[in-house]
């Protein structure tokens, strides 16, 4: 089990700080050594066996200083501390500098939780010294301090031991025990009744118990999540689409390369993997309408589930596309391929003529195509044949970016902790209701999808950006370079987000949004490597920074 | 500067007819051309003559382009037909404008305007279906929300 261990000194040491400064770390699933990991990065050299009780201890300091009457600056010029980065001992010597040994916040803590296997022992073994007052300081104050760091330093140790338990079920599901899963299920719902559920890491574990009780007790098979119609679906994804700005920095970059791609060319057919409600295609018509030399003829071919109940939602969307069109003068024609899954489509059905030039846009939707199955051909290798036998001008490809796809359970989960953590507090930024909510349920189902489902029902395969090219370079395409228009356009669009946290970065030739430094969505573009000799001219790879 | 009709005609004995503005509207149209948004909105309020020519859209296309090099023609019958140059600077381009503030290029007016034309046009295809179906939407608004990020209420 991994260890938070570097969080929890973080969160000890600033317990009298805002709970949002103390969001726990991203785990790194490494293996346990003696010495911790990321305080070593750091410079500091701490046994990971000594480091509860070195949390401890610097919470008893921190304790301390804050309510020593004396003045702390004999701490930095009179003492002589050996050895800072042993920071054992180093905590040690300064607290022997108090002469007062405070209570240990911790003792105000009565451990409710009873299962004991998780419980740090070290809370629950603390010496009982009674609180010496120090004269200038009143009874009462001291005791508000003390309550004050309490509280706060509660909330964060529950948000953490949350993660912890979240850790320890996922890990028991992974071996099969699930009577002991089920305890510990019972046990974090006990806990986030004391964690704050709007925001932070309490919704998220929210979540994620609720992913997990569903797997235990529904199975694996998707249940009802997975049949959510296609009308939700579409209302929900319209409000994530408001709410954050990634799928805008999707649609935007992929409208950017294509624009380039279709410069100088006449007669365009753009294929849409995932027409939802067309929201990507305005900004490309206007786009094309006001190139120089005029808008060329648009054919769009939209891709979608059918709709159950008689409506025909493509073919409205199509409509709605086409008034649009005309109203700026663009030649439109527009075509809806209805099939509920993707591998269903077969390219006759696209009915692409050769003179055109063709665009593929897959945003999101070809890491549906992967299986778990290594045996079988996954579907993805058949589909990607097929766009390449249409030799596109352009495949835009913007997929999550995060490795979601490993058969083993418990690295799943984590790295989905990690990534749906990050995308939740990236949301924060959004103010607008209901645009939150929705997102937020958005959001939800993917998660349930990465954790409770398997095999077939698992539709969420999210393989990082570069898996893709691994595989996108063997089944036949090369990469295009985005360009610094696809850049600048994005750190536009970012900016007008006046959320600072979102992060923009070409790598490469290709651009990633993520948020602080995690990258979370990746946009690329590629191209079909042509099998015969070349008797044509060779595409330029290089656009002009 | 409007003068009352009354005091130029009392004071109309000997001296220079009085300057009034009202009478050359082809000089107000190309002093209002040149005012930033705040005051061609405070202008608008000053009389219906001034009220009319304010909400000229060419002045506002003004508003628009003013940093940018002359676009092509087209703009303006794709801009038009999207809803008009009023609504583009108060929709897009004014909040776009103003959020690019700080890290302001000369560069980068161009792509500024473009964005917002951009965004603009996404905000006239939801304008187009009055929600994203004809059976409502689920929450029940029908107002398109697409530039709802730019936080500033459209007031055309």
């Amino acid at each position: 089990m991994v260890l938070y261990d570097s969080a929890t000194l973080a969160g000890s040491s600033s317990g009298s700080s805002s709970s949002s400064s103390s969001k726990p770390p991203p785990l790194q699933p490494e293996q346990r050594q003696d010495i911790d990991g990321h305080l070593a990065g750091a410079g500091y050299k701490v046994r990971s066996s000594e480091l509860r009780k070195v949390a401890q201890r610097l919470e008893r300091l921190e304790t301390a200083m804050v309510n020593s009457p004396a003045d702390l600056s004999q701490l930095a010029s009179d003492t002589i501390h050996y050895n800072p980065s042993d920071l054992a001992s180093w905590v040690d010597s300064l607290l022997s500098e108090f002469p007062l040994t405070p209570t240990c916040p911790a003792e105000f803590v009565t451990d409710p939780v009873t299962n004991q296997t998780v419980v740090n022992d070290a809370w629950t073994t603390t010496e009982t010294n009674m609180l010496l007052v120090p004269q200038n300081v009143s009874y009462e104050q001291q005791n508000l301090n003390n309550q004050l760091t309490v509280v706060t330093a509660m909330e964060e140790d529950s948000g953490i031991r949350l993660v912890h338990m979240l850790m320890t079920c996922a890990e028991c599901v992974q071996c099969g025990d699930f009577s002991l899963a089920t305890s510990f299920l019972e046990d974090m719902q006990g806990l986030l009744t004391r964690v704050n559920t709007v925001c932070g890491i309490g919704k998220v574990a929210g979540h994620f118990i609720d992913a997990l009780s569903r797997r235990i007790f529904q199975g694996i098979g998707g249940g009802s999540i997975n049949g959510g119609s296609a009308y939700e679906n579409e209302i929900l994804y319209h409000h994530f689409y408001e709410a954050c700005p990634y799928l805008k920095f999707a649609h935007f970059t992929a409208n950017q390369a294509i624009l380039e791609a279709f410069d100088g060319h006449d007669c365009v057919h753009v294929v849409d993997f995932n027409l939802m409600h067309g929201l990507q295609w305005p900004a490309l018509i206007q786009a094309l309408a006001l190139r120089p030399g005029g808008p060329p003829l648009l054919r769009l071919t939209g891709i979608g589930p059918p709709s159950p109940d008689g409506r025909d939602s493509l073919r409205e969307v199509g409509l709605r596309l086409a008034e649009l069109a005309r109203s700026v003068n663009v030649r439109f024609a527009f075509r809806g391929v209805a099939a509920s899954r993707l591998e269903d489509v077969k390219p006759w059905m696209l009915q692409v003529n050769p003179k055109e030039s063709v665009a593929v846009n897959s945003i999101m939707q070809l890491h549906r195509l992967l299986g778990s199955d290594p045996n079988r051909n996954a579907p993805i290798e058949t589909v990607l044949n097929w766009i390449r036998s249409l030799n596109p001008k352009i495949m835009t490809v913007v997929e999550q970016e995060a490795n979601h796809n490993q058969p083993g359970f418990l690295y799943r989960f984590t790295e989905a902790l990690h990534y749906y953590s990050t995308m939740f507090d990236s949301l924060e930024a959004c103010t607008v209701q209901p645009n939150k909510a929705l997102a937020e349920i958005y959001i939800q189902r993917e998660i349930t999808n990465v954790v409770s489902c398997e095999g077939s029902a698992r539709v969420e395969r999210h393989e990082p950006l570069a898996k893709w090219r691994i595989r996108l370079t063997g089944a036949g395409f090369r990469p295009l370079h985005l360009g610094s228009n696809a850049y600048k356009q994005a750190s536009m669009l970012l900016t007008l987000f006046s959320a600072e946290g979102y992060s923009v970065e070409e790598n490469d030739g290709y651009l990633t949004l993520g948020w602080h430094s995690r990258p979370l969505i990746a946009a690329s573009a590629w191209q079909a490597v042509s099998d015969a000799p070349s008797e044509f001219p060779v595409p330029d790879t290089h656009r002009l920074s | 500067m409007v003068q009352n009709h009354h005091g130029t005609v009392g004071e109309n004995k000997g001296k220079r007819p009085k300057f009034f503005i009202n009478d050359h509207v082809d000089i107000l149209i190309e002093i209002l051309k040149r005012l930033d948004c705040r005051s061609l909105c405070v202008a608008a309020s000053v009389c219906r003559l001034w009220c009319t020519i304010a909400r000229n859209d060419s002045l506002w296309e003004n508003l628009c382009f003013r940093h940018v090099s002359p676009p092509p023609s087209s703009v303006r019958s794709v801009v038009l037909a999207l809803g008009g140059y009023k609504r583009l600077y108060m929709g897009c381009v004014r909040p776009v404008r103003s959020r690019l503030g700080r890290v302001r290029r000369a560069s980068w007016a161009r792509d500024e305007v473009q964005l917002s034309l951009s965004l603009f046009c996404v905000d006239y295809y939801e304008r187009l279906g009055g929600g994203s179906n004809s059976n409502g939407r689920l929450v029940g608004e029908s107002s398109p929300s697409s530039l709802m990020f730019l936080c500033k209420p459209m007031n055309v």
